[in-house]
Protein backbone atom coordinates (compact mmCIF):
# COMPACT_ATOMS: atom_id res chain seq x y z
CA UNK A 1 0.00 0.00 0.00
CA UNK A 2 1.49 3.33 -0.70
CA UNK A 3 2.24 5.65 1.89
CA UNK A 4 0.32 8.52 2.19
CA UNK A 5 1.73 11.90 1.47
CA UNK A 6 -0.03 13.12 4.66
CA UNK A 7 1.33 10.73 6.61
CA UNK A 8 2.76 11.97 9.26
CA UNK A 9 0.10 14.80 9.26
CA UNK A 10 2.04 18.09 8.36
CA UNK A 11 1.57 20.93 11.25
CA UNK A 12 0.71 23.25 8.08
CA UNK A 13 -2.03 20.85 7.33
CA UNK A 14 -3.24 20.28 10.96
CA UNK A 15 -3.40 23.86 11.11
CA UNK A 16 -5.63 24.14 8.36
CA UNK A 17 -8.27 20.88 9.07
CA UNK A 18 -7.71 23.31 12.34
CA UNK A 19 -9.35 26.56 10.75
CA UNK A 20 -11.66 24.95 8.39
CA UNK A 21 -13.65 22.76 11.51
CA UNK A 22 -16.70 24.98 12.07
CA UNK A 23 -16.52 27.01 8.60
CA UNK A 24 -16.17 27.33 5.47
CA UNK A 25 -12.94 29.80 4.53
CA UNK A 26 -11.02 30.74 1.41
CA UNK A 27 -7.35 30.71 1.23
CA UNK A 28 -6.53 34.12 2.84
CA UNK A 29 -9.16 33.31 5.70
CA UNK A 30 -7.56 30.00 6.07
CA UNK A 31 -4.28 31.80 6.33
CA UNK A 32 -5.51 34.32 8.73
CA UNK A 33 -7.49 31.98 10.74
CA UNK A 34 -3.90 29.89 11.35
CA UNK A 35 -2.20 32.70 12.15
CA UNK A 36 -4.61 33.91 14.79
CA UNK A 37 -5.28 30.13 16.31
CA UNK A 38 -1.14 30.25 16.49
CA UNK A 39 -0.74 33.83 18.59
CA UNK A 40 0.78 34.94 15.00
CA UNK A 41 3.58 32.14 15.10
CA UNK A 42 2.56 30.78 11.47
CA UNK A 43 1.90 32.88 8.58
CA UNK A 44 0.85 30.71 5.50
CA UNK A 45 2.38 31.77 2.36
CA UNK A 46 0.50 31.42 -0.39
CA UNK A 47 3.00 28.13 -2.20
CA UNK A 48 2.70 26.34 1.29
CA UNK A 49 -0.79 27.03 1.73
CA UNK A 50 -2.26 25.88 -1.48
CA UNK A 51 0.40 22.93 -2.21
CA UNK A 52 -1.25 22.39 1.52
CA UNK A 53 -4.65 22.20 0.73
CA UNK A 54 -4.04 20.68 -3.04
CA UNK A 55 -2.70 17.50 -0.76
CA UNK A 56 -5.74 17.86 1.64
CA UNK A 57 -7.69 17.96 -0.97
CA UNK A 58 -6.94 14.79 -2.92
CA UNK A 59 -7.25 12.76 0.19
CA UNK A 60 -10.35 13.57 0.93
CA UNK A 61 -9.60 15.20 4.25
CA UNK A 62 -10.99 18.72 2.90
CA UNK A 63 -13.54 19.57 -0.09
CA UNK A 64 -14.26 22.92 -2.55
CA UNK A 65 -17.66 24.32 -1.39
CA UNK A 66 -19.58 23.96 -4.56
CA UNK A 67 -20.23 27.35 -6.79
CA UNK A 68 -23.86 27.36 -5.31
CA UNK A 69 -22.69 28.25 -1.84
CA UNK A 70 -19.94 31.18 -3.07
CA UNK A 71 -20.11 34.46 -1.91
CA UNK A 72 -21.30 36.76 -4.22
CA UNK A 73 -19.70 39.34 -6.43
CA UNK A 74 -16.24 40.09 -6.30
CA UNK A 75 -15.13 36.77 -4.40
CA UNK A 76 -14.62 35.12 -7.88
CA UNK A 77 -11.55 33.90 -7.69
CA UNK A 78 -11.44 32.59 -3.71
CA UNK A 79 -11.94 28.97 -3.60
CA UNK A 80 -14.02 27.73 -0.50
CA UNK A 81 -13.09 24.90 1.57
CA UNK A 82 -14.55 23.10 4.01
CA UNK A 83 -13.71 19.44 6.53
CA UNK A 84 -14.95 16.79 4.94
CA UNK A 85 -16.09 13.50 7.55
CA UNK A 86 -12.12 12.27 6.94
CA UNK A 87 -10.94 14.96 7.43
CA UNK A 88 -12.75 15.48 11.06
CA UNK A 89 -11.07 11.75 11.46
CA UNK A 90 -7.99 12.47 10.94
CA UNK A 91 -7.68 15.94 12.76
CA UNK A 92 -8.84 14.13 15.70
CA UNK A 93 -6.69 11.72 15.47
CA UNK A 94 -3.48 14.72 15.48
CA UNK A 95 -5.17 15.82 18.29
CA UNK A 96 -5.27 13.21 19.87
CA UNK A 97 -1.89 12.12 19.08
CA UNK A 98 -0.72 15.86 20.28
CA UNK A 99 -2.56 15.13 23.87
CA UNK A 100 -1.29 12.18 23.77
CA UNK A 101 2.36 13.79 23.80
CA UNK A 102 1.04 16.42 26.58
CA UNK A 103 0.02 13.99 28.68
CA UNK A 104 3.63 12.55 28.52
CA UNK A 105 4.89 15.78 28.85
CA UNK A 106 2.78 16.29 31.69
CA UNK A 107 3.75 13.16 33.25
CA UNK A 108 7.99 14.31 32.65
CA UNK A 109 7.14 17.68 34.28
CA UNK A 110 8.26 19.56 31.22
CA UNK A 111 4.52 20.81 31.16
CA UNK A 112 3.07 22.39 34.44
CA UNK A 113 -0.33 23.68 35.03
CA UNK A 114 -3.78 23.85 33.12
CA UNK A 115 -2.24 25.21 30.03
CA UNK A 116 -3.17 22.60 27.80
CA UNK B 1 1.07 42.71 -12.71
CA UNK B 2 2.28 46.16 -12.17
CA UNK B 3 3.30 46.47 -8.20
CA UNK B 4 7.05 45.49 -7.16
CA UNK B 5 5.93 42.56 -4.76
CA UNK B 6 3.47 41.31 -7.82
CA UNK B 7 6.13 41.26 -9.75
CA UNK B 8 8.45 39.58 -7.76
CA UNK B 9 6.03 37.11 -7.03
CA UNK B 10 5.26 36.46 -10.63
CA UNK B 11 9.16 35.47 -10.63
CA UNK B 12 9.08 32.87 -8.17
CA UNK B 13 5.88 31.50 -8.83
CA UNK B 14 7.25 30.41 -12.34
CA UNK B 15 9.38 27.99 -10.42
CA UNK B 16 5.98 26.09 -9.32
CA UNK B 17 4.26 23.32 -11.59
CA UNK B 18 2.14 24.72 -14.48
CA UNK B 19 -0.80 22.41 -12.97
CA UNK B 20 -0.26 23.97 -9.66
CA UNK B 21 0.11 27.74 -11.38
CA UNK B 22 -2.94 27.39 -13.26
CA UNK B 23 -5.12 26.68 -10.62
CA UNK B 24 -3.80 28.55 -7.82
CA UNK B 25 -2.29 30.91 -9.17
CA UNK B 26 -5.19 33.68 -9.23
CA UNK B 27 -6.06 32.89 -5.91
CA UNK B 28 -2.02 33.31 -4.87
CA UNK B 29 -2.35 36.83 -6.44
CA UNK B 30 -5.21 37.83 -4.47
CA UNK B 31 -4.18 36.51 -1.10
CA UNK B 32 -0.92 38.46 -1.78
CA UNK B 33 -3.58 41.65 -2.42
CA UNK B 34 -5.00 40.97 0.62
CA UNK B 35 -2.30 40.58 2.40
CA UNK B 36 -0.27 44.45 0.53
CA UNK B 37 -3.85 45.73 2.06
CA UNK B 38 -4.21 44.39 5.49
CA UNK B 39 -0.78 45.02 6.09
CA UNK B 40 0.54 48.01 5.15
CA UNK B 41 4.18 49.92 6.57
CA UNK B 42 7.48 49.36 6.50
CA UNK B 43 7.82 46.64 8.83
CA UNK B 44 4.76 44.39 7.57
CA UNK B 45 5.97 44.57 4.08
CA UNK B 46 9.12 43.81 5.18
CA UNK B 47 7.83 40.75 6.82
CA UNK B 48 6.14 40.05 3.64
CA UNK B 49 8.67 39.75 1.94
CA UNK B 50 10.32 37.58 4.07
CA UNK B 51 7.24 34.95 4.23
CA UNK B 52 7.42 34.92 0.63
CA UNK B 53 10.85 34.00 0.23
CA UNK B 54 10.27 31.86 3.31
CA UNK B 55 7.28 30.04 1.56
CA UNK B 56 9.26 29.67 -1.25
CA UNK B 57 11.58 26.93 0.51
CA UNK B 58 9.03 25.69 1.65
CA UNK B 59 6.22 25.90 -0.37
CA UNK B 60 8.25 24.51 -3.59
CA UNK B 61 9.32 21.23 -2.67
CA UNK B 62 5.48 20.47 -1.73
CA UNK B 63 4.02 21.92 -4.74
CA UNK B 64 6.38 19.51 -6.80
CA UNK B 65 6.01 16.86 -4.59
CA UNK B 66 2.52 17.02 -5.45
CA UNK B 67 2.80 17.16 -9.32
CA UNK B 68 5.12 14.62 -9.51
CA UNK B 69 3.04 12.05 -7.66
CA UNK B 70 0.01 13.26 -9.73
CA UNK B 71 1.87 12.07 -12.60
CA UNK B 72 3.13 8.23 -10.73
CA UNK B 73 -0.06 7.74 -10.19
CA UNK B 74 -1.25 4.69 -11.47
CA UNK B 75 -2.56 4.24 -14.67
CA UNK B 76 -6.13 2.44 -15.18
CA UNK B 77 -5.62 -1.03 -15.90
CA UNK B 78 -6.58 -1.90 -19.30
CA UNK B 79 -9.50 -3.97 -19.72
CA UNK B 80 -8.08 -6.80 -21.89
CA UNK B 81 -4.93 -8.43 -20.74
CA UNK B 82 -2.42 -8.54 -22.63
CA UNK B 83 -3.12 -4.86 -25.24
CA UNK B 84 -0.61 -2.53 -24.29
CA UNK B 85 -1.90 0.34 -23.15
CA UNK B 86 -0.65 3.98 -23.09
CA UNK B 87 -1.57 7.08 -20.89
CA UNK B 88 -0.95 10.60 -20.99
CA UNK B 89 1.41 11.88 -17.88
CA UNK B 90 0.94 15.59 -18.58
CA UNK B 91 -2.55 16.16 -18.92
CA UNK B 92 -2.10 20.41 -19.24
CA UNK B 93 -2.57 21.36 -22.51
CA UNK B 94 0.89 22.50 -24.58
CA UNK B 95 0.82 26.09 -24.33
CA UNK B 96 1.00 28.47 -27.57
CA UNK B 97 4.69 29.66 -26.70
CA UNK B 98 6.37 26.12 -25.98
CA UNK B 99 4.50 25.40 -29.45
CA UNK B 100 6.15 28.63 -31.05
CA UNK B 101 9.53 28.11 -29.34
CA UNK B 102 9.38 24.13 -30.47
CA UNK B 103 8.42 24.90 -33.59
CA UNK B 104 11.21 27.50 -34.15
CA UNK B 105 14.05 25.20 -33.03
CA UNK B 106 12.85 22.76 -35.10
CA UNK B 107 12.53 24.41 -38.45
CA UNK B 108 15.99 25.79 -37.32
CA UNK B 109 17.51 22.22 -36.63
CA UNK B 110 15.80 21.11 -40.14
CA UNK B 111 17.64 24.01 -41.85
CA UNK B 112 20.74 23.14 -40.04
CA UNK B 113 20.85 19.67 -41.19
CA UNK B 114 20.09 20.69 -44.53
CA UNK B 115 22.79 22.95 -44.96
CA UNK B 116 24.91 20.91 -43.26
CA UNK B 117 24.28 17.91 -45.67
CA UNK B 118 24.37 20.16 -48.91
CA UNK B 119 27.37 22.25 -48.02
CA UNK B 120 30.22 20.09 -47.20
CA UNK B 121 30.11 17.10 -49.88
CA UNK B 122 29.23 17.57 -53.50
CA UNK B 123 28.87 14.08 -55.12
CA UNK B 124 31.13 14.18 -58.17
CA UNK B 125 29.89 14.37 -61.39
CA UNK B 126 30.49 10.27 -63.03
CA UNK B 127 29.02 10.82 -66.70
CA UNK B 128 30.93 14.17 -67.80
CA UNK B 129 30.63 14.27 -71.91
CA UNK B 130 34.77 14.01 -71.82
CA UNK B 131 35.74 12.48 -75.02
CA UNK B 132 39.08 10.90 -74.49
CA UNK B 133 40.51 7.34 -76.16
CA UNK B 134 38.07 4.40 -75.67
CA UNK B 135 41.77 2.68 -74.69
CA UNK B 136 42.47 5.32 -72.24
CA UNK B 137 39.16 4.86 -70.76
CA UNK B 138 39.33 1.68 -70.23
CA UNK B 139 43.04 1.64 -68.65
CA UNK B 140 41.58 4.27 -66.25
CA UNK B 141 38.68 2.25 -65.05
CA UNK B 142 40.43 -1.08 -64.98
CA UNK B 143 42.75 0.77 -62.74
CA UNK B 144 39.69 2.31 -60.53
CA UNK B 145 37.35 0.24 -58.52
CA UNK B 146 33.67 -0.11 -60.05
CA UNK B 147 31.49 2.79 -59.02
CA UNK B 148 28.96 0.06 -58.38
CA UNK B 149 31.54 -2.19 -56.15
CA UNK B 150 29.76 -5.83 -56.47
CA UNK B 151 33.68 -7.07 -56.00
CA UNK B 152 34.69 -6.97 -59.56
CA UNK B 153 37.60 -4.99 -59.99
CA UNK B 154 37.51 -4.39 -63.58
CA UNK B 155 34.81 -3.64 -64.81
CA UNK B 156 33.96 -0.02 -66.75
CA UNK B 157 35.02 0.93 -69.86
CA UNK B 158 34.74 4.55 -70.18
CA UNK B 159 35.39 7.96 -69.05
CA UNK B 160 35.84 7.78 -64.94
CA UNK B 161 35.04 10.41 -62.65
CA UNK B 162 38.07 12.70 -62.66
CA UNK B 163 36.75 13.75 -59.42
CA UNK B 164 36.58 11.37 -56.32
CA UNK B 165 33.03 10.19 -55.48
CA UNK B 166 32.99 12.61 -52.67
CA UNK B 167 34.13 15.50 -52.34
CA UNK B 168 35.51 16.74 -48.86
CA UNK B 169 34.37 19.16 -47.08
CA UNK B 170 38.13 21.51 -47.23
CA UNK B 171 37.92 20.25 -51.16
CA UNK B 172 35.74 23.45 -51.44
CA UNK B 173 38.20 25.90 -51.27
CA UNK B 174 39.86 24.38 -53.80
CA UNK B 175 36.78 24.36 -56.15
CA UNK B 176 36.73 28.27 -56.21
CA UNK B 177 37.24 29.92 -58.89
CA UNK B 178 37.81 33.76 -59.01
CA UNK B 179 36.09 36.62 -61.05
CA UNK B 180 39.27 36.79 -63.39
CA UNK B 181 39.47 32.73 -64.23
CA UNK B 182 35.54 32.56 -64.18
CA UNK B 183 36.17 35.52 -67.20
CA UNK B 184 38.55 33.73 -68.97
CA UNK B 185 36.73 30.40 -69.26
CA UNK B 186 33.24 32.08 -70.54
CA UNK B 187 35.71 34.00 -73.15
CA UNK B 188 37.38 30.21 -73.91
CA UNK B 189 33.85 28.86 -73.84
CA UNK B 190 32.46 31.33 -76.70
CA UNK B 191 35.73 30.97 -78.59
CA UNK B 192 35.68 27.37 -78.55
CA UNK B 193 31.75 27.39 -79.71
CA UNK B 194 32.21 29.52 -82.98
CA UNK B 195 35.43 27.65 -84.01
CA UNK B 196 33.81 23.57 -83.57
CA UNK B 197 30.50 23.70 -83.36
CA UNK B 198 29.02 22.61 -86.90
CA UNK B 199 26.32 24.61 -86.66
CA UNK B 200 28.28 27.90 -87.01
CA UNK B 201 25.01 30.25 -86.86
CA UNK B 202 23.98 29.04 -83.73
CA UNK B 203 27.50 29.39 -82.26
CA UNK B 204 27.76 32.28 -83.04
CA UNK B 205 24.57 33.25 -81.41
CA UNK B 206 25.41 31.37 -78.07
CA UNK B 207 28.49 33.00 -77.93
CA UNK B 208 27.36 36.46 -78.10
CA UNK B 209 24.83 35.71 -75.68
CA UNK B 210 27.62 34.01 -73.01
CA UNK B 211 29.58 37.03 -73.47
CA UNK B 212 26.23 39.58 -73.20
CA UNK B 213 25.94 37.51 -69.83
CA UNK B 214 29.22 38.23 -68.58
CA UNK B 215 29.09 41.92 -69.64
CA UNK B 216 25.88 42.20 -67.47
CA UNK B 217 27.26 40.47 -64.34
CA UNK B 218 24.94 37.32 -64.52
CA UNK B 219 28.08 35.03 -63.49
CA UNK B 220 29.61 37.90 -61.08
CA UNK B 221 27.60 35.29 -58.17
CA UNK B 222 28.93 32.49 -59.36
CA UNK B 223 32.04 31.63 -56.99
CA UNK B 224 32.87 28.01 -57.68
CA UNK B 225 33.93 26.04 -60.42
CA UNK B 226 31.14 23.15 -60.67
CA UNK B 227 28.33 25.99 -60.06
CA UNK B 228 30.12 27.82 -63.16
CA UNK B 229 30.33 24.41 -65.42
CA UNK B 230 26.80 23.86 -64.90
CA UNK B 231 25.43 27.14 -65.55
CA UNK B 232 27.29 27.65 -68.85
CA UNK B 233 26.45 24.47 -69.79
CA UNK B 234 22.59 25.07 -69.60
CA UNK B 235 23.07 28.37 -71.39
CA UNK B 236 24.98 26.88 -74.41
CA UNK B 237 22.23 24.43 -74.45
CA UNK B 238 19.38 26.60 -74.02
CA UNK B 239 20.40 28.61 -77.05
CA UNK B 240 21.92 25.83 -79.46
CA UNK B 241 18.53 23.53 -78.59
CA UNK B 242 21.76 21.07 -78.55
CA UNK B 243 21.73 18.52 -75.26
CA UNK B 244 25.03 17.22 -76.67
CA UNK B 245 27.19 20.46 -75.55
CA UNK B 246 28.53 20.76 -72.27
CA UNK B 247 31.26 22.43 -70.33
CA UNK B 248 33.10 20.44 -67.70
CA UNK B 249 34.84 21.25 -64.66
CA UNK B 250 37.19 18.87 -62.80
CA UNK B 251 39.15 19.13 -59.62
CA UNK B 252 42.12 17.27 -60.61
CA UNK B 253 43.85 18.45 -63.60
CA UNK B 254 42.89 17.73 -67.30
CA UNK B 255 45.30 16.45 -69.11
CA UNK B 256 47.75 18.39 -71.72
CA UNK B 257 47.69 17.41 -75.88
CA UNK B 258 46.32 14.19 -77.32
CA UNK B 259 45.10 11.77 -74.60
CA UNK B 260 44.85 8.85 -77.48
CA UNK B 261 46.80 5.79 -76.57
CA UNK B 262 50.20 5.48 -77.03
CA UNK B 263 51.37 1.97 -78.53
CA UNK B 264 52.48 1.06 -74.85
CA UNK B 265 49.38 2.09 -73.47
CA UNK B 266 47.73 0.25 -76.20
CA UNK B 267 49.53 -2.98 -75.46
CA UNK B 268 48.86 -2.39 -71.71
CA UNK B 269 45.10 -2.02 -72.06
CA UNK B 270 45.57 -5.17 -74.47
CA UNK B 271 47.37 -7.28 -71.72
CA UNK B 272 44.93 -5.77 -69.30
CA UNK B 273 41.58 -6.91 -71.06
CA UNK B 274 42.55 -10.33 -71.40
CA UNK B 275 43.74 -10.88 -67.86
CA UNK B 276 40.42 -9.51 -67.04
CA UNK B 277 38.51 -12.00 -69.12
CA UNK B 278 37.61 -9.12 -71.68
CA UNK B 279 35.15 -7.63 -68.58
CA UNK B 280 33.38 -10.94 -69.20
CA UNK B 281 32.11 -11.70 -65.54
CA UNK B 282 29.98 -14.22 -66.25
CA UNK B 283 28.68 -15.89 -68.89
CA UNK B 284 26.77 -19.42 -69.16
CA UNK B 285 23.40 -20.66 -68.80
CA UNK B 286 21.31 -19.92 -65.76
CA UNK B 287 18.71 -22.32 -65.74
CA UNK B 288 17.89 -24.79 -69.14
CA UNK B 289 16.50 -22.11 -71.32
CA UNK B 290 18.02 -18.73 -69.84
CA UNK B 291 21.57 -17.70 -71.03
CA UNK B 292 23.45 -14.65 -68.78
CA UNK B 293 26.12 -12.71 -69.73
CA UNK B 294 27.49 -9.94 -67.41
CA UNK B 295 29.61 -7.58 -69.14
CA UNK B 296 31.44 -5.31 -67.65
CA UNK B 297 32.49 -2.98 -71.01
CA UNK B 298 32.26 -2.96 -74.87
CA UNK B 299 35.85 -3.70 -75.20
CA UNK B 300 37.98 -3.31 -78.51
CA UNK B 301 36.88 -5.60 -80.67
CA UNK B 302 40.72 -6.46 -82.30
CA UNK B 303 41.22 -7.90 -78.57
CA UNK B 304 38.00 -9.08 -77.30
CA UNK B 305 35.58 -9.26 -80.00
CA UNK B 306 36.15 -13.42 -80.83
CA UNK B 307 35.98 -14.07 -77.36
CA UNK B 308 32.82 -12.20 -76.29
CA UNK B 309 30.67 -13.13 -79.76
CA UNK B 310 31.55 -16.37 -79.14
CA UNK B 311 30.15 -16.52 -75.66
CA UNK B 312 27.48 -15.23 -76.99
CA UNK B 313 26.88 -17.38 -79.95
CA UNK B 314 27.13 -20.28 -77.88
CA UNK B 315 23.77 -19.27 -76.18
CA UNK B 316 21.94 -20.78 -79.44
CA UNK B 317 19.83 -22.84 -77.56
CA UNK B 318 18.52 -20.85 -75.12
CA UNK B 319 14.91 -18.89 -75.51
CA UNK B 320 16.23 -15.92 -73.96
CA UNK B 321 19.18 -14.27 -73.25
CA UNK B 322 19.77 -11.99 -69.90
CA UNK B 323 22.71 -8.94 -70.86
CA UNK B 324 23.67 -7.66 -67.58
CA UNK B 325 24.91 -4.05 -67.97
CA UNK B 326 24.76 -3.06 -64.39
CA UNK B 327 28.20 -2.19 -64.27
CA UNK B 328 28.95 -1.66 -67.22
CA UNK B 329 30.23 2.29 -67.70
CA UNK B 330 30.41 1.94 -71.81
CA UNK B 331 33.34 0.80 -74.26
CA UNK B 332 33.86 0.94 -78.22
CA UNK B 333 30.65 1.52 -80.56
CA UNK B 334 32.29 -1.25 -82.79
CA UNK B 335 31.77 -3.74 -80.23
CA UNK B 336 28.26 -2.55 -79.40
CA UNK B 337 27.18 -2.85 -82.66
CA UNK B 338 29.05 -6.62 -83.43
CA UNK B 339 26.91 -7.73 -80.45
CA UNK B 340 23.99 -5.82 -81.22
CA UNK B 341 24.06 -7.38 -84.66
CA UNK B 342 24.18 -11.00 -83.57
CA UNK B 343 20.72 -10.52 -82.32
CA UNK B 344 18.98 -9.46 -85.75
CA UNK B 345 17.53 -11.66 -88.13
CA UNK B 346 17.13 -8.40 -90.58
CA UNK B 347 18.44 -4.76 -91.43
CA UNK B 348 17.54 -2.63 -88.70
CA UNK B 349 18.44 1.33 -88.19
CA UNK B 350 21.11 1.79 -85.50
CA UNK B 351 22.09 5.48 -83.77
CA UNK B 352 25.75 5.76 -82.86
CA UNK B 353 26.18 9.55 -82.07
CA UNK B 354 29.65 9.32 -82.38
CA UNK B 355 29.36 8.24 -86.08
CA UNK B 356 29.11 10.69 -89.00
CA UNK B 357 26.10 9.88 -90.02
CA UNK B 358 24.93 9.36 -86.87
CA UNK B 359 22.08 7.58 -88.21
CA UNK B 360 23.14 3.89 -90.15
CA UNK B 361 22.20 0.82 -90.38
CA UNK B 362 22.71 -2.48 -88.79
CA UNK B 363 23.48 -5.62 -90.43
CA UNK B 364 21.98 -8.95 -89.15
CA UNK B 365 26.04 -10.79 -88.32
CA UNK B 366 25.96 -13.62 -91.08
CA UNK B 367 24.92 -17.18 -89.60
CA UNK B 368 23.62 -15.65 -86.29
CA UNK B 369 20.89 -17.96 -85.06
CA UNK B 370 20.14 -15.69 -82.20
CA UNK B 371 17.14 -13.17 -84.03
CA UNK B 372 14.13 -14.85 -82.26
CA UNK B 373 15.92 -15.45 -78.62
CA UNK B 374 13.84 -12.94 -76.14
CA UNK B 375 16.18 -10.25 -74.98
CA UNK B 376 16.45 -8.71 -71.41
CA UNK B 377 18.83 -6.07 -70.46
CA UNK B 378 19.96 -5.21 -66.97
CA UNK B 379 20.72 -1.80 -66.14
CA UNK B 380 21.60 0.62 -63.19
CA UNK B 381 22.53 3.95 -63.03
CA UNK B 382 26.24 3.28 -63.19
CA UNK B 383 25.42 1.78 -66.63
CA UNK B 384 26.67 4.73 -68.49
CA UNK B 385 27.58 5.40 -72.55
CA UNK B 386 28.22 2.81 -75.51
CA UNK B 387 26.28 0.02 -72.71
CA UNK B 388 23.55 2.65 -72.96
CA UNK B 389 24.01 2.68 -76.63
CA UNK B 390 23.41 -0.93 -76.84
CA UNK B 391 20.44 -0.29 -74.42
CA UNK B 392 19.01 2.50 -76.24
CA UNK B 393 18.87 1.21 -79.60
CA UNK B 394 17.56 -2.20 -78.41
CA UNK B 395 14.64 -0.40 -76.18
CA UNK B 396 13.97 1.98 -79.75
CA UNK B 397 13.81 -1.22 -82.12
CA UNK B 398 11.29 -3.00 -79.35
CA UNK B 399 13.63 -5.72 -79.59
CA UNK B 400 14.75 -6.02 -76.08
CA UNK B 401 13.27 -5.65 -72.36
CA UNK B 402 15.05 -3.32 -70.01
CA UNK B 403 15.06 -4.08 -66.29
CA UNK B 404 16.33 -1.93 -63.43
CA UNK B 405 16.77 1.77 -62.91
CA UNK B 406 16.96 4.73 -65.52
CA UNK B 407 20.86 4.67 -66.69
CA UNK B 408 23.50 7.44 -65.90
CA UNK B 409 22.66 9.64 -68.90
CA UNK B 410 26.12 9.71 -70.57
CA UNK B 411 26.58 9.96 -74.45
CA UNK B 412 29.70 11.10 -74.57
CA UNK B 413 29.54 12.66 -77.89
CA UNK B 414 31.25 15.87 -77.85
CA UNK B 415 34.84 16.56 -78.60
CA UNK B 416 36.52 17.23 -76.16
CA UNK B 417 38.27 21.00 -75.85
CA UNK B 418 40.70 21.91 -72.92
CA UNK B 419 40.13 25.24 -71.60
CA UNK B 420 42.72 25.72 -68.82
CA UNK B 421 43.73 22.97 -65.99
CA UNK B 422 40.12 22.66 -64.76
CA UNK B 423 37.88 23.31 -67.31
CA UNK B 424 37.11 21.65 -70.67
CA UNK B 425 34.18 21.82 -72.95
CA UNK B 426 32.53 18.98 -74.91
CA UNK B 427 31.28 19.86 -78.53
CA UNK B 428 29.75 17.69 -80.96
CA UNK B 429 32.10 17.04 -84.26
CA UNK B 430 28.59 16.96 -86.33
CA UNK B 431 24.81 17.40 -86.86
CA UNK B 432 23.55 14.72 -84.49
CA UNK B 433 20.26 12.64 -86.41
CA UNK B 434 18.74 10.30 -84.53
CA UNK B 435 17.11 7.78 -86.77
CA UNK B 436 14.12 7.23 -84.45
CA UNK B 437 13.81 11.11 -84.15
CA UNK B 438 13.69 10.68 -80.21
CA UNK B 439 15.83 12.10 -77.66
CA UNK B 440 18.48 10.02 -76.87
CA UNK B 441 19.77 9.20 -73.65
CA UNK B 442 22.35 12.12 -73.20
CA UNK B 443 21.82 14.00 -69.98
CA UNK B 444 18.39 11.54 -69.09
CA UNK B 445 19.72 8.09 -69.47
CA UNK B 446 17.36 5.35 -70.64
CA UNK B 447 14.48 4.56 -68.72
CA UNK B 448 14.11 0.78 -68.08
CA UNK B 449 10.56 -1.29 -69.35
CA UNK B 450 10.38 -2.98 -65.84
CA UNK B 451 11.70 -0.59 -63.19
CA UNK B 452 13.18 -2.20 -60.12
CA UNK B 453 16.61 -1.69 -57.93
CA UNK B 454 19.32 -2.33 -59.73
CA UNK B 455 19.86 -4.85 -56.72
CA UNK B 456 16.36 -6.54 -57.29
CA UNK B 457 17.17 -6.40 -61.40
CA UNK B 458 18.63 -9.46 -62.53
CA UNK B 459 15.96 -11.65 -60.16
CA UNK B 460 13.72 -9.68 -61.86
CA UNK B 461 14.95 -10.46 -64.92
CA UNK B 462 15.43 -13.82 -64.50
CA UNK B 463 11.42 -14.34 -63.62
CA UNK B 464 11.00 -12.66 -66.91
CA UNK B 465 12.78 -15.01 -68.93
CA UNK B 466 11.76 -18.13 -67.48
CA UNK B 467 8.45 -17.20 -68.08
CA UNK B 468 6.09 -18.21 -71.80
Amino acid sequence: MPKRKLDPLPAAAFQILLSLADTELHGYAIMRQVEEQTAGRVRLGPGTLYSSLQSLAEEGFIEEVSPGTELGSGEERRRYYRLTSQGHKIARFEAERLADVLRVARAKKILRGEYV
Amino acid sequence: MSNPWETIFGWLFRLYPVSFREKFGDEAIQLLRDRVRDEPGFFLRARLYGDLLFDACTGLPQAWRNARAAKIRPLPVSDRDGVPSFGVLEEQPLRPGTILLSSTMSCAVLVAFGALLSHPTQLASIVGNRKVSPVVSVMERLSNPSPTGGGNPTTDATTIATEGTLAKTSADALMRVDPAERNRVIEAVAVDLVDHYPDHEKAVAASEMLLRHEKQGEYNAIVDGPALAAHLTEDVRRSTKDPHLVVEYSRNTFPQGDRSASPAMLEQYRAALLQENCTIESAGMVSKTVAYLKLNSFPDRAVCGPRILADIDSFHSSRAIIFDLRDNAGGYPDMVADVAARLFDRPVPWYNPKAIPSAGILSPATGSNLGKQRIYIVVSSQTLSAAEQFTYNLKMLKRATVVGETTGGAAHVGAFHRIDDHFGMGIPAGQIENPYHMPDWDGIGVSPDIKVRASDALEAAKKLAAGP
